[in-house]
């Protein structure tokens, strides 16, 4: 299990106040699996994300992701988590401006200690493999938004983490755009990577093999994995070997 | 992300950034190069002042003819001679510390061989044991000797410069030349002593490589002053060893006290003593020095920490990316003060730079002796980082403690 959520409560202080953003959430994703994660704003779903990213802790219940129980770590070891098990993509894409497209790809191989010249051939890898080889000298300010996003898959995928979790990747693009981004993603999925997708377009979900709805902090449906054929047992993308 | 990453990430940054590092900048350089200009002309005089005291030699003792105040002179009852030969022979005979006397006469004469008059001579009467109180050896021929002192002969020792400028490089030993009215033979010529002129240092001396040494019984019997026959302007002690400098000046005084009927018409100038007066008078001014460099570094620091909080709101969006892709709040804590310690650091390789040409221009315009110490630039280059350290802690701190998620949702 990839993937393994008990009971999860998340409990924001608001000055006196206390709000439950998440009241009690259990959810288990597969190795391999593509899931969409959907629900209105205020549903608890992008609070949901952020733990099973390890960008925050639950207040109570259990977190294991890929073996580890996340909600107990120090800040060096859950950041450690999340640059290598888990591969961000943003709905405003979040590339550094400053940095080159290639520098924004190597940027999770930098805090993952890996060498200069095995993070620049690691970074044109991937590049290639999302089809922008050719830019990545660029700024990202030269490039379209369907670039951007594909840059940011491609950061995402540079340190093979086994979860990739993405945030409306295609809220900002327009939807000839959004589809090519989702071929993406259906191929990598194809490649056995665990796909997270958190949105709130129906469109979106039926990319996906399993949606999990989410109304006022609590899992309202599953349709559960739909998985027809067991898959190999898949750790780490294995996605850039087959592209 | 190991530190040579950081290094170049933060050089990367801070070069993308060139107009604001440097404004940034600016507090560190120029309170760094105050620092070190400040230290060089302190430095410098204080060299000088060593080298000149070293000159006069730190186990001596001289006494100085004093100007007599208007109530000494109104005074018949005081009259006093003012420093004289006979002082000179009492303090050799009655100062057991003392392993060498001599009094020192200066002549207005003018020193010439034929049409060769060189300007700036000073003709000097001193015994024969002048060249050993003043460390000062003949490099050729001899010093004056006993018996010359003793005959009162008409022989002379040449400093180096006036050799050279009499005689260039012919032999002058055995030769006669003229002081004043009077032929006197050469019989020996100095070597060459270092001198440099001093602007800062407290005791003023003469260049030694200009004078013109004849014994003091001749100077006293052929340029005689009719008013103050037996006058001289100084008496040099030699005193046998430093730790026996204060007892013996005190004998000095007492001696001279008796010998002038209490007439303050001389004064005792101890190198030590003057050596030490110089080190407080420098440690002052260190002490000054010092505050107004460690202010103008404290609002450089400042005027960093306020651009570095600054940054790190506007590169707040950036943090919560970096996080989000792995950085530890150590790594982004790391990465903002690695920025500031370069800020400060670059400033103040700057500022020494900057320093050094300030005091090269002092002493290229001003003529003072700067001297940049080795010492000086250790520690500005210390001091400077740690400015980088102690300003950009906070700032560094602000940027490790956002929040990463609502890092990530700033616009």
């Amino acid at each position: 299990m990839l993937i393994d959520v008990q009971d999860m409560r998340r409990v924001y202080r608001m000055g006196d106040n206390e709000v439950a953003a998440l009241k009690g959430v259990s959810l288990q994703i597969d190795y391999g699996e593509f899931v969409t994660i959907m629900g209105p704003s205020g549903s608890g779903k992008s609070t949901l994300m952020h733990i099973l990213g390890c960008l925050d802790r639950p207040t109570t219940g259990r977190y294991l992701l890929d073996g580890t129980a996340a909600e107990t770590l120090l800040d060096v070891e859950m950041s450690r988590l999340r640059n290598r098990k888990v591969g961000f993509i943003f709905q405003s894409f979040n590339l550094i401006p400053q940095l080159t497209v290639v520098e924004n790809v190597e940027l999770p191989l930098v805090y993952a200690a890996v060498p200069r010249e095995e993070r620049r051939d690691r970074a044109q890898k991937v590049l290639d493999a999302v089809g922008l080889g050719h830019r990545h000298e660029h700024r990202p300010t030269e490039l379209s938004g369907g670039e951007c996003q594909r840059v940011a898959i491609a950061r995402s995928l540079v340190n093979a983490p086994p979860l990739i979790l993405a945030d409306e990747p295609t809220g900002n693009l327009d939807s000839a755009t959004g589809i090519e981004i989702l071929r993406i993603f259906e191929k990598l999925h194809q490649g056995g990577t665990t796909l997270v997708l958190v949105t709130h377009d129906p469109e979106v979900a039926k990319w996906s093999e399993r949606v999990i709805s989410m109304r006022d902090g609590v899992v309202e449906r599953d349709t559960g994995s739909r998985k027809s054929a067991p898959r190999p047992a898949v750790t780490g993308t294995g996605w850039r070997e087959e592209a | 992300m190991d530190v040579r990453e950081m290094l170049s990430s933060g050089v990367k940054n801070l070069v993308r950034h060139k107009l604001r590092t440097l404004l940034t900048m600016f507090g560190v350089i120029f309170g760094v190069a105050a620092v070190i200009s400040m230290m060089s002309i302190g430095e410098g005089a204080r060299r000088e002042t060593l080298e000149q005291i070293r000159l006069l030699g730190t186990n001596n003792i001289r006494i100085k003819k004093a100007e007599k105040t208007v109530e000494q002179q109104e005074n018949e009852e005081t009259v006093s001679e003012g420093l004289c030969w006979q002082d000179a022979r009492d303090l050799a005979d009655k100062v057991p510390y003392a392993s060498a006397v001599s009094p020192i006469k200066f002549i207005e004469a003018e020193v010439y061989l034929g049409a060769k008059r060189p300007e700036g001579i000073k003709v000097v009467g001193v015994n024969d044991m002048y060249d050993e109180i003043t460390n000062a050896r003949a490099s050729s021929g001899r010093f004056i000797s006993y018996l010359d002192e003793k005959t009162a002969a008409r022989v002379c020792v040449l400093g180096s410069e006036v050799h050279r400028e009499i005689f260039g490089i012919g032999e002058a030993i055995g030769k006669s030349l003229k002081i004043g009215e009077e032929n006197f033979e050469v019989v020996g010529v100095m070597g060459q002593k270092n001198f440099k002129e001093g602007k800062t240092a407290a005791i003023k001396l003469r260049n030694i490589n200009r004078d013109v040494y004849i014994p003091a019984a001749t100077a006293l019997k052929r340029f005689t002053d009719d008013d103050y026959p037996d006058q001289v302007e100084e008496i040099a002690v030699q005193v046998r060893n430093a730790a026996f400098v204060v007892p013996a000046a005190v004998l000095v005084r007492r001696v001279l006290e008796r010998r002038h009927y209490g007439v303050k018409d001389y004064e005792v100038l101890i190198p030590d003593e003057l050596l030490a007066q110089s080190q407080r008078t420098q440690r002052i001014f260190n002490i000054v020095m010092g505050s107004i460099a460690a202010l103008s570094l404290l609002v450089g620091g400042i005027g960093i920490m306020n651009i570095m909080l600054a940054t790190v709101t506007e590169r707040t969006k950036e943090i919560g990316i970096r996080r989000a892709l792995g950085a530890s709040q150590r790594d982004i804590l790391g990465q903002f003060l690695n920025e500031t310690v370069l800020i400060a650091v670059s400033g103040g390789i700057i500022g020494i730079l900057l320093g050094a040409g300030m005091a090269l221009a002092i002493n290229l315009f001003a003529k003072w002796d700067t001297v940049v110490s080795p010492i000086s630039v250790l520690v500005s280059f210390g001091i400077s980082g740690t400015v980088g350290v102690v300003f950009g802690l906070y700032p560094a701190q602000q940027a490790a403690r956002k929040d990463p998620i609502v890092a990530l949702r700033f616009e």
